[in-house]
């Protein structure tokens, strides 16, 4: 076995009880590495098409990768795939909490839950065995308290009330970390799982253990030395973003009526440095720690994200930002997405405004959101239909144009009618609207230090590729996303400086060079048989060196191009069609400012082209080829003489 | 006048969140920044980010964008987050 990896698999049945382990074939190993691109493979092995996501036949399946719990820096994520009760489509929720660590510890690599409990459970897994317990007792405790209730020295995964009444964006939670969308949370609950327990000693095996410690203690450093992630993230935290996307018509304001907001300092990361926060915080073993610890009532609690801060903030026309840390709080105390729920909010606002619901709650007015968390949370009264989400709501009152959601999830805090390729990228996105299913286009286009024009579909698709394909790889091989942002050196941003012809070759190098780069990236890995460069991607060498595999350049996007096709055919597989690759009418037809003609998403010049650049036909379907030289298999790969040499645990 | 907004570490290094200006220029203005807030700042200023009303000056003129009376400039450093 190559290093990185225990060896194991668990797989557990709630509906029998049956307990078993059995190794992956390293070929599945090879082409899908772990976290999300070997999540995606395992469901659509296992998951029979066509099933209820809150069904007992749904899988729910934890994986992690060579590289979590080995002691690379922003590296112990761990990834929840399974079918999504909110869209129906696959969803894969990237978590910096330690249980993917203690999973490991315990001796397994990934984790397979099926079937369903007949009362409540929860799960513990050790090197000695594993055991399915009672969780009745457990049963109704928030997210916190449940914690602190399972056994100290444990890496835990739990859910809330909002998971257990089966609330479509139910997030899990391991500390004080969320996999928050897609509705993870609500599969738990329809299992009648409370929670995920794992401990023990075991070590991960590391194949070059000096050249591993060298590459770490190097990407260190240039995380340290980066002025964004060294700097910036650090002492700001993620709601840096606000004040960045509000002066670039990006951020969602009004339920996404308008890209900013007059208030907005109010609620920025500054000003949430400044007035709240008692220390940044991080994910295991991370150097950058971007989170907030703050102060609430006298207790130290988590803050709030960026995400939370724009959707519970502008987007709800509040500039309460201590309204927004105790909203956030009691979110993640009832385990719920505060994108999905802060667009809930907004969309419920706007529908009683046209007379389309009935109800108290208006942009503005916070005293009443409180009460309205926990309505959703225990599915009471209006409620109950804010837990089915925004796709849902839409349906039933109406309000479709100004629904904000991809494929029925909602979007996250980028307003994509100020950086039109992040509308593209929404819009394809396999999960739906979420920010890094579309590959993060925005930081090209707006929010970061280097920026193409942001409203020119030109040049767009090919950004979208490359941003996509480099943060699906980085992803599956068990990194932090934030941790590409050391993509743009310090040294580019120099040079950028230096002087506006240097400038405008390295912009026009994304821009123009999009479209060539987006080409390029459709042509199989030996093409690029180069090192990736560590000074950007030192994720791709600190990999290398602890499984012991030789990853190009080449290999490294392949396996993001795959990572992307795969998702595509679950989809597909799914009954989604290319017809699901859109946006609402809000951000395709209307204008964000009339002074500006190309303020909207003109979805017709870009989509055909991320097709083509996908090697998917122009109704948005991997062709034959294509899968054949990212050698994606339609037939599973697991074989079942793997689960038939399973042995009991 | 016009009305320069300071973001994240600048903020911090200035100690304040802004400052009102006659500068014509964008390059006028940023000289007039540096020599206000010393030279820690000056080195951080080299790889900010520069808007003027939202747009990038690298889609403008760059240092050599003209402003006029009622424009908000904001002084940005390389960010992370999201
Ligand atoms: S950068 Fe932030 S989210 Fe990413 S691993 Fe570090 S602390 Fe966690």
């Amino acid at each position: 076995m190559i290093g990185g990896y225990m060896g194991k698999v668990l797989q557990v049945d709630l509906s029998t009880g049956a307990i078993e382990s059995y190794s992956l074939p390293e070929r599945m190993l090879e082409l899908y590495v772990g976290n999300k691109g070997l999540g995606a493979r395992l469901l659509y092995d296992l998951l029979p098409p066509m099933t209820d996501p809150l069904s007992e036949k749904n899988v729910f399946i934890v994986t992690t990768a060579p590289l979590t719990g080995a002691g690379a820096p922003s590296s112990n994520r761990f990834n929840i795939t399974t079918k999504s009760p909110l869209t129906g489509a696959i969803v894969n929720s990237n978590c910096g909490g330690n249980f993917g660590v203690f999973l490991k510890r315990a001796g397994y690599d990934s984790l397979i839950i099926t079937g369903k409990a007949s009362k409540p459970v929860y799960l513990k897994i050790n090197e000695e065995g594993v055991s399915i317990e009672d969780a009745s007792e457990l049963w109704g405790l928030d997210t916190e308290k449940i914690q602190e209730k399972l056994t100290a020295g444990t890496g835990k995964l739990v859910i809330g009330p909002a998971g257990e009444n089966l609330v479509k964006y139910a997030a899990v939670f391991s500390q004080e970390r969320a996999a928050g969308r897609g509705g993870v949370g609500a599969v738990m609950g329809s299992k009648n799982l409370k929670a995920v327990i794992a401990g023990g000693k075991k070590r991960v095996p590391v194949a070059h253990k000096d050249k591993f410690k060298d590459a770490c203690r190097k990407w260190r450093q240039l995380s340290r030395e980066h002025p964004a992630t060294g700097e910036e993230l650090p002492r700001f935290g993620t709601s840096i973003f606000v004040n960045k996307c509000n002066a670039t018509h990006t951020l969602p304001t009004r339920n996404f009526l308008h890209g900013s907001y007059d208030e907005a300092d109010a609620v920025s990361g500054e000003t949430l440095a400044e007035k709240h926060l008692i220390k940044n915080i991080g994910c295991y073993g991370c150097p950058i720690a971007c989170g907030r610890q703050v102060q609430l009532h006298g207790k130290n609690i988590k803050g709030p994200e960026y995400e939370t801060v724009g959707l519970f903030g502008p987007n709800l026309m509040n500039a309460d930002l201590k309204a927004i840390i105790e909203l956030n709080y009691q979110a993640d105390l009832l385990g719920m997405d505060t994108i999905s729920l802060g667009n809930t909010l907004g969309f419920v606002m706007e529908a009683r405004e046209k007379g389309l619901i009935k109800t108290d709650l208006a942009f503005g007015k916070i005293d009443r959101l409180s009460r309205t968390l926990d309505d959703i949370a225990y599915r009471r009264g209006l409620g109950d239909d804010m837990a089915e989400g925004v796709r849902f709501l839409s349906q039933k009152y109406g309000g479709e144009e100004f629904a904000l959601h991809v494929k029925g999830m909602e979007l996250a805090s980028y307003e994509p009618r100020g950086a039109v390729g992040q509308g593209l990228g929404y819009a394809i996105g396999s999960r739906g609207g979420c920010h890094i299913a579309a590959g993060y286009p925005i930081y090209l286009e707006a929010n970061g230090p280097i920026t193409v024009d942001p409203l020119a579909t030109t040049g767009k698709p090919g950004l979208v590729v490359l941003n996509q394909t480099t943060m699906e790889a980085v992803s599956t091989i068990g990194c932090c996303i934030f941790s590409v942002y050391m993509f743009l050196p310090k040294a580019l941003l120099e040079l950028n400086a230096r002087s506006p012809l240097i400038s405008k070759i390295v912009r026009s190098t994304f821009l123009y060079g999009g479209n060539i780069i987006g080409k390029a990236l459709s042509w199989p890995a030996w093409t690029l048989p180069v090192p990736a460069p560590f000074f950007m991607l030192p994720q791709v060498q600190t990999h290398a060196h602890c499984t012991g595999e030789r990853y190009t350049l080449g290999k490294m996007m392949e396996l993001g191009k795959r990572v992307v096709s795969m998702d595509r055919i679950f989809n597909l597989r799914e009954g989604l069609t290319g017809a699901d690759d859109t946006l609402p009418k809000r951000l395709t037809d209307e204008l964000q400012r009339a002074e500006e003609p190309r303020s909207k998403v003109t979805l017709s010049k870009m989509l055909p082209k991320y097709y083509n650049f996908r090697g998917w036909t122009p109704a948005g379907v991997p062709r034959e080829k294509t899968l054949r030289t990212l050698q994606i298999e339609e037939e599973p790969m697991l074989p079942q003489t793997a689960m038939g040499a399973a042995s009991t645990v | 006048m016009v009305e320069v907004k300071l973001f994240a570490s600048l903020r911090t290094v200035a100690g304040e969140k802004g400052f009102l200006t006659d500068a014509a220029s964008v390059g006028e203005l940023l000289r007039e920044a540096a020599e206000r807030y010393g030279e820690d700042f000056a080195k951080r200023l080299q790889i900010a980010t520069v808007l003027v009303n939202g747009k990038n000056i690298a889609h403008l003129r760059w240092k050599r964008t003209r402003l006029k009376d009622g424009d908000v400039v904001s002084l940005f450093p390389p960010l992370a987050g999201g």
